[in-house]
């Protein structure tokens, strides 16, 4: 909101600068947005001046050397001057040596290039007048010259641009922010007296607003009408026209100006109707019925619904309550009497209204936070004498008062006690009684308590609403107090140290990992388009996750998985020219499962060829196996073995994986899944990336990192020389070396003595080609034989070897390979 | 004989000189020493010597095979010392950079978030976590948001349809709708309700305002909060807490101060400025960095503490703001565009 200053000291003496003023309104908790000025500040010892001689100076082009007339005071000057607007009779200000312009520049007899020059001509800018540097200030309509320019020129004005916080509709006005300043310089406020109470001047005149009535009480606890005959409307006065223009409003006429003006001081929305426009001359408050037009006074036609509230004549609507008047009703140049309405309506109501019609004004934003009922009358006695006042006239009547009729009254009781231990610091009482009494806060009685000395009955005044509990109270002693002036303190740190969420040590842990082993961390949007979903997810489950109210289509749906973000990533880097090919994240992701959305804590990472990358020493690029152990690491963070975990290979409708190059493991069923391998290279190349890319994601429900697992216990192991075996074995092509691994586990445990055991059984060669049948391969096994107590002989562990062999043979399908 | 011994001494000197192998070595080694070799031919001879030249053929043989075995030992290093250097290839080139990848980097939001989790664990904060999508109650009703709070507007904050299920986001009432969340101080909300005071958590996390997206605003960004509840928590002590935050942070000469303001949640209500010239990019004296209060009273009926015994404060800010007022970032994209020339600059 603005605020200007020559308004609020009508209210309050204020002599503090606009940086005290600033900084006073800013610890009272509204936030200075902007400050301007307008007009001119208070300026010694610049007059006006006419220029007489216009010469070339002789030691510079740009520059001139004139003869300048200031008055009888001050004779003829020579002034060396760098504008170019102006001519010869022009008149001008000058700022004679000993001004101070704004900014402290100091202006002096000085020498310009060889020219002695006694004094500045003056730009708009350079007053501080106007923003306008581009030339002189030309003066209009001749001015006596050596008139002090502030005689000419507006007077200056400051303005703050105020933020005002939902909690105070109060000081959506001059004279709710004057109450906070006065209090906040310890000045007394002055509240603006109306000569009109209420009494009626001569005959009332009931053919103007026969009735009004209120059809709709719970959008409208009061409304108040006022008739006024005889008024003349023409254009406002000076004073109230720079007081509109002062705060960004335009002039309109005096009754439009009056209403305004009225609502900037006190708050109250206001509006007129010209009697003679009501039909039937009568006032219904009601709702709108479905379909009813009004065409407001910004020319646009709106369609109302009935759950809208109108002011209506008659026959048909002629206010939007609260927010905006009809062009049918509203007072012109033409008017002579009028209907003065003030009024309160229902903030839910006017809110709602108004954001179906994306329809607002400053008696909408008003309304919408709440108007002071209990001041609304003083507002409309104080237009209508300013209406008297500007436009004369007089109050006939009939006036009508429907509703208003609950009396304010609160009292908050606190003791000092109380608000020193919120505060942590102690006040005086004295000094607390004073602030909140400087609010009209005042205390009404003192009684004792046992514990924390007086206790305070407070009366809350009606248009402080925001205030009901004693730490309210708190708040405004502390306002009024300072709140930088709230003493240091170390940290109380009472060793209250529990343990971070485990989702977050997940997180941590993984991405250390990662980070580790040289990914570079992305962030990466939550929200994703619907049409990236279908590659990763069901139909069912891309609806599942659609936002209700997407800003923009390609962010409207949860990510379900990380990969997509990273391969954007990628791509941007790739586009930029920039080589990257470990990219990773850590996340919330979203997956549907049977009908229903379960967010998961979630890690993933790619590795793409590093395209474009010369290096001196090529190394061996990453593959499935690459992903694979990483992929292993995220769900190991998680406690969870995948190497215990049975992996699938992915088909179907994982469309972002490629078939045959990438698998799974975990069931959503279960809490968990992990993915990982080569991304489908189709949805790799559509999305405009080079190369192949491997991937992998572990996504886990974050209550199942909760779990506590045991604590491991130590196993133990043998000191005796182990002996080693190889097995190679034909098995079908699409046998898995894990089945054949445990195979081989399981026949060693049966075929094995007492004596020793197989240790260990990793394959290391897996062949394919010449000399094998088609759709054969080759698997060679290293066997690890120890015993926990002594040597073991060749010949007994042959023997073991023989028996798996056998046991292969008999019930395999498999072939030792000699 | 002398003159054959000399002979002999020089041309194993011409011969050993030229081996490249050990085999060839050996070969050498039993030519010249071994029982068939030269020198082992010419002790034979020693029994056709006259008795009164022996001794000193003697002595001249014993010379000559010692000789022979300092030529040979020579031999074999220098065959040694060969072979190492095959095996090591020639000396390495230390300023070549290393063809692997690496290092890996955090993000700098990372860096921010930890950074400032490290801080608050000193002062004995925990770090805690919650859903990011979340329902009206656990982001606005338990906040004490009014009903017709502009927060809550579907204009302002992202909704999904009532039709959505979400199987481990718990509702507080039926008909309430899932959202996503605009702040973590939803997070204060269950933690509040899971567990007893005293409570000291901060929740670092993803929040979504349903803004357009430019070179300071972002419809996805992450917040910072710290939540403490216990007997006798004041303003003065939420102060300390701040001033301790922003000196470990950004140096002792950093200064906060308080300046009133309003959320629904705490009362009373301060914006946090900050002044911290000293830093890069920085030419305001105060920079606004946070919102905190003291929590409201409501919140903590809300939640089943009882007001008159428990006290708390809380405290909130962007980490993007606070990532860029650090690395003087001017553009809040640049955090979700993960350009690698951007992310190798924090680590």
């Amino acid at each position: 909101m603005k605020i200007s200053l020559n308004w609020l000291k009508d209210y309050v003496q204020l002599d503090a600068s606009v940086d005290e003023l600033s900084r006073a309104i800013t610890f009272l908790g509204f936030e200075v947005e902007q400050v301007l000025r307008s007009g001119a500040p208070p300026l010694r010892h610049v007059v006006v001046g006419e220029v007489l001689v216009r010469d070339k100076h002789p030691n510079a082009d740009k520059l001139s050397l004139c003869q300048v007339d200031v008055g009888p005071a001050g004779g003829i000057k020579t002034i060396v001057c760098g504008a170019q607007n102006y001519q010869v009779g022009d008149r001008v200000p000058v700022a004679l040596p000993g001004a101070v312009l704004p900014g402290d520049f100091v202006i002096k007899q000085s020498k310009i290039r060889g020219q002695s020059s006694d004094g500045m001509m003056c730009s708009a800018k350079e007053l501080g007048v106007a923003e306008d540097a581009s030339g002189l200030l030309l003066l209009a309509g001749r001015p006596a010259l050596g008139t002090p320019i502030n005689e000419v020129l507006p007077p200056g004005d400051v303005v703050f641009d105020i933020e005002i916080t939902p909690n105070r509709p109060d000081c959506l006005s001059h004279l709710g922010l004057a109450r906070e300043l006065a209090a906040w310089f310890k000045r007394p406020l002055v509240y603006p007296q109306e000569k009109f109470r209420g009494e009626l001047d001569g005959t009332p005149a009931p053919e103007l607003l026969r009735d009004v009535t209120v059809l709709s009480p719970e959008d409208c606890p009061l409304y108040t009408a006022h008739v006024l005959t005889g008024v003349k409307v023409g254009p406002s006065p000076a004073w109230l026209q720079q007081r509109l223009t002062a705060v960004g409003l335009r002039p309109i006429n005096n009754i439009v100006d009056v209403g305004n003006y009225v609502m900037l001081e006190t708050g109250q929305p206001l509006h007129a109707f010209d009697a003679h426009k009501l039909g039937g001359n009568q006032l219904v408050v009601r709702r709108a019925t479905d379909g009813e037009k009004l065409t407001t006074l910004d020319g646009k036609e709106r369609t109302l619904t009935s759950r809208m509230l109108v002011i209506a004549d008659a026959q048909r609507p002629v206010v939007i309550a609260g927010i905006m008047g009809g062009e049918n009703s509203g007072v012109g140049p033409a008017t002579t009497d009028l209907v003065l309405e003030c009024a309160i309506f229902n903030r839910q109501s006017i809110r709602w209204t108004a954001k179906r019609l994306g329809l607002t004004s400053d008696s909408c934003y008003r309304y919408e936070r709440g108007v002071d009922p209990h001041t609304a009358l003083e507002a409309a006695y104080r237009a209508i004498d300013l209406i008297l006042e500007t436009a004369g006239g007089r109050v006939v009547g009939p006036a009508y008062r429907i509703g208003g009729d609950v009396p304010w009254q609160r009292e908050v009781v606190v003791t000092p006690g109380y608000i020193c231990e919120k505060l942590g610091f102690d006040l005086p009482a004295a000094d607390m009684q004073a602030a909140l009494e400087s609010l009209e806060l005042n205390i009404t009685r003192e009684e004792p308590t046992p514990a924390r000395g007086p206790a305070w009955t407070v009366t809350i005044p009606s248009w402080r609403d925001d205030l009901d509990r004693p730490i309210d109270l708190v708040e405004e002693v502390l306002r009024l107090h300072g709140t930088d002036r709230i003493p240091a303190a170390v940290v109380s740190a009472p060793g209250l140290v529990g343990e971070d969420d485990p989702t977050v040590r997940f997180n941590r842990r993984v991405t250390d990992y990662l980070v580790g082993h040289d990914f570079h961390e992305c962030v990466n949007y939550t929200l994703r388009p619907a049409k990236e979903l279908t590659t990763w997810v069901s139909q069912t489950a891309a609806v599942e996750l659609a936002l209700a109210n997407p800003l923009v289509d390609d962010q409207s749906h949860l990510r379900p998985t990380l990969i997509m973000g990273l391969l954007e990533s990628l791509k941007l880097n790739q586009s930029r020219g920039v080589t990257v090919s470990r990219l990773c994240e850590t996340g919330r992701i979203f997956i549907e499962r049977n009908g229903q959305n379960f967010e998961c804590a979630a890690a993933g990472f790619i590795l793409a060829e590093p395209l474009g990358e010369r290096t001196w020493r090529p190394r061996d690029p990453a593959d499935f196996y690459t992903a694979k152990k990483h992929a292993a690491a995220l769900a190991a963070a998680a406690g969870i073995d995948l190497a215990r975990q049975p992996l699938v290979p992915i088909a179907g409708p994982y469309f972002g994986w490629q078939e045959g190059q990438s698998a799974a493991a975990g069931e959503m069923a279960n809490g968990w899944t992990v993915r990982f391998g080569l991304l489908s290279l189709p949805m790799v190349r559509a999305l405009g990336v080079e190369g192949k890319v491997y991937a992998g994601i572990f996504a886990v429900l974050p209550d199942l990192l909760g779990a506590a697992s045991p604590r491991r216990r130590y196993a133990d192991f043998s000191l005796q020389p182990a002996v080693l075996r190889d097995l190679a074995l034909v098995v079908d092509v699409g046998v898995p070396a894990e089945e054949v691994r445990q195979t081989l586990v399981r026949l060693a445990a049966a075929a094995g003595s007492d004596a020793f055991t197989l240790e260990r059984v990793e394959p290391f060669d897996v062949y394919l080609g010449q000399g094998l049948p088609a759709g054969k391969k080759s698997l060679a096994f290293s066997l690890v034989f120890r015993s926990a107590a002594r040597t073991l002989t060749d010949e007994e562990v042959n023997a073991v070897c023989q028996k798996i062999q056998d046991e292969i043979g008999r019930s395999t399908a498999w072939q030792i390979r000699k | 004989m002398q003159a054959t011994l000399t002979a002999l001494v020089a041309k194993a000197q011409t011969d050993l000189a030229a081996l490249h192998s050990r085999p060839e070595f050996e070969a050498a080694k039993a030519r010249l020493v071994g029982p068939n070799g030269e020198l082992t031919a010419l002790m034979k001879q020693m029994g056709a010597v006259p008795k009164e030249q022996r001794p000193a053929l003697g002595k001249l043989i014993n010379e000559t095979k010692t000789r022979l075995q300092e030529l040979l030992d020579g031999a074999l290093r220098a065959i040694e010392a060969g072979e190492l250097q095959a095996q090591l290839g020639p000396a390495v080139d230390p300023t070549l950079p290393s063809p692997d990848a690496g290092p890996g980097t955090y993000h700098p939001l990372t860096l921010v978030r930890e950074e400032m989790c490290r801080i608050l664990r000193k002062v004995g904060f925990t770090v805690a976590d919650g859903p990011e999508v979340e329902t009206e109650y656990y982001c606005f009703d338990a906040l004490n948001t009014p009903a017709n709070h502009p927060a809550r507007d579907a204009q302002d904050t992202f909704y999904f349809p009532e039709t959505a299920r979400f199987g481990n986001v718990s509702k507080k009432t039926p008909d309430e709708r899932y959202l996503l969340r605009t702040h973590t101080s939803s997070v204060q909300i269950r933690t509040m309700l899971k567990g007893e005071p005293p409570i000291r958590i901060v929740s670092p996390g993803r929040t979504y305002r349903r803004d357009t997206t430019d070179a300071t605003h972002s419809a996805n960004f992450h917040q910072l909060e710290c939540l403490y509840v216990d007997k006798n928590v004041t303003v003065r002590d939420l102060k300390a807490l701040l001033d301790y935050i922003f000196a470990s942070l950004l140096g002792p000469e950093t200064k906060t101060r308080f300046r009133p303001h309003y959320f629904g949640y705490t009362e009373p209500s301060f914006e946090v400025d900050l002044s911290a010239q000293h830093l890069p990019k920085v030419k305001k004296e105060w920079i606004e960095i946070g919102g905190c209060g003291m929590v409201d009273p409501v919140v903590f009926s809300g939640v089943g503490y009882d007001p008159e015994v428990w006290s708390g404060y809380a405290f909130g800010m962007g980490l993007e703001r606070l990532a860029m007022l650090l690395y003087g970032i001017d553009d809040i994209r640049y955090f979700y565009q993960n350009d690698l020339r951007f992310l190798r600059q924090f680590a």
